[in-house]
């Protein structure tokens, strides 16, 4: 079951947003840059409970586009490294099929840099 | 690909449009396959510098020459990754109300996609998540002129 988090940022301007890392902020800035409209971890999903449905992993998306339909979660560290959140992806795909996520990498934002030039963070 | 194009736009003559620079070699060899009547026109888009605090938005630094109202829009690129600057592309060419918008890439990596609701209709090569120079493919500039697309490693 999925659970809503309505107290966070829902907002669609990277400079009025409180973001857990630089990745982040560049990631806001590159879909403020395109006027895509994001929402900043506006939900939390259940992956796993106990027996007595005690939360025991959930996991929260970076992003939500919602002209996209699309949830995007951010990731900076080199592609060996990306193994823990591509398991909470698979593992949300599994239990919510109908959410549509994708994973935002470091290579993601090197195109991007590459493409047009663009200054982003480590 | 541009026989298809040719059949699918007979009578029309649509206006090929190009995002400067990576796809002028392609748009060239195109546009030579497409034997019917079609115009050729040409953007460039800002470079984004948020992180400097300078131009935050994407806009266009060079415009169409050309009216597109009305008429049958085929833009072309060289590759689609996340889609975005199609996306925006696509928004800012309806607000012209032209009567038709397609897109056409020589490369697709639909698997990076982010924003889906693209109105791609003609694809050359899906290709593995590979960095190309050649062919209008760039490195720091450089290599655009090579005859042939080459992985870097």
């Amino acid at each position: 079951m999925a659970s809503e988090t309505p107290g966070l940022q829902a907002s669609s301007s990277a400079d009025e947003t409180h973001f857990a890392n630089p990745a982040e902020v560049e990631c806001a800035k590159i879909l403020d840059f395109y006027g895509l409209q994001w929402k900043y971890e506006p939900r939390s999903f259940v992956l796993e409970t106990d027996e007595e449905g005690r939360v025991i992993e959930a996991f929260t998306p970076d992003f939500y586009l919602p002209e996209q339909d699309l949830y995007l979660e951010v990731t900076v560290m080199k592609q060996s490294l990306v193994t823990r959140k591509n398991r909470k992806i698979r593992k949300l795909r599994e239990k919510y099929p109908e959410i549509k996520i994708k994973l935002f990498t470091r290579r993601d934002f090197d195109r991007l840099a590459h493409k047009y030039k663009l200054n982003l963070a480590s | 690909m541009g026989a298809q194009i040719a059949a699918d736009y007979a009578g029309r003559e649509p206006v090929l449009v190009t995002v400067l620079k990576g796809a002028f070699i392609f748009l060239a060899d195109l546009s030579r396959s497409i034997p019917i009547a079609h115009e050729l026109d040409f953007v460039v888009l800002a470079a984004y510098d948020g992180a400097l605090g300078g131009q935050t938005k994407i806009r266009l630094i060079k415009d169409l020459d050309l009216s597109i109202t009305g008429r049958d829009v085929l833009i072309v690129e060289n590759v689609i990754d996340t889609g975005l600057t199609l996306h925006y592309l696509v928004k800012t060419f309806a607000l012209r109300r032209p009567r038709e918008i397609a897109a056409c890439t020589l490369l697709d990596r639909p698997y990076r996609r982010l924003v889906d609701d693209l109105p791609l209709r003609y694809v050359g090569f899906t290709v593995p998540d590979d960095f190309f120079v050649g062919y209008g493919f760039d490195l720091e500039g450089r290599f655009r002129g090579l005859p042939d697309m080459r992985i870097v490693h």
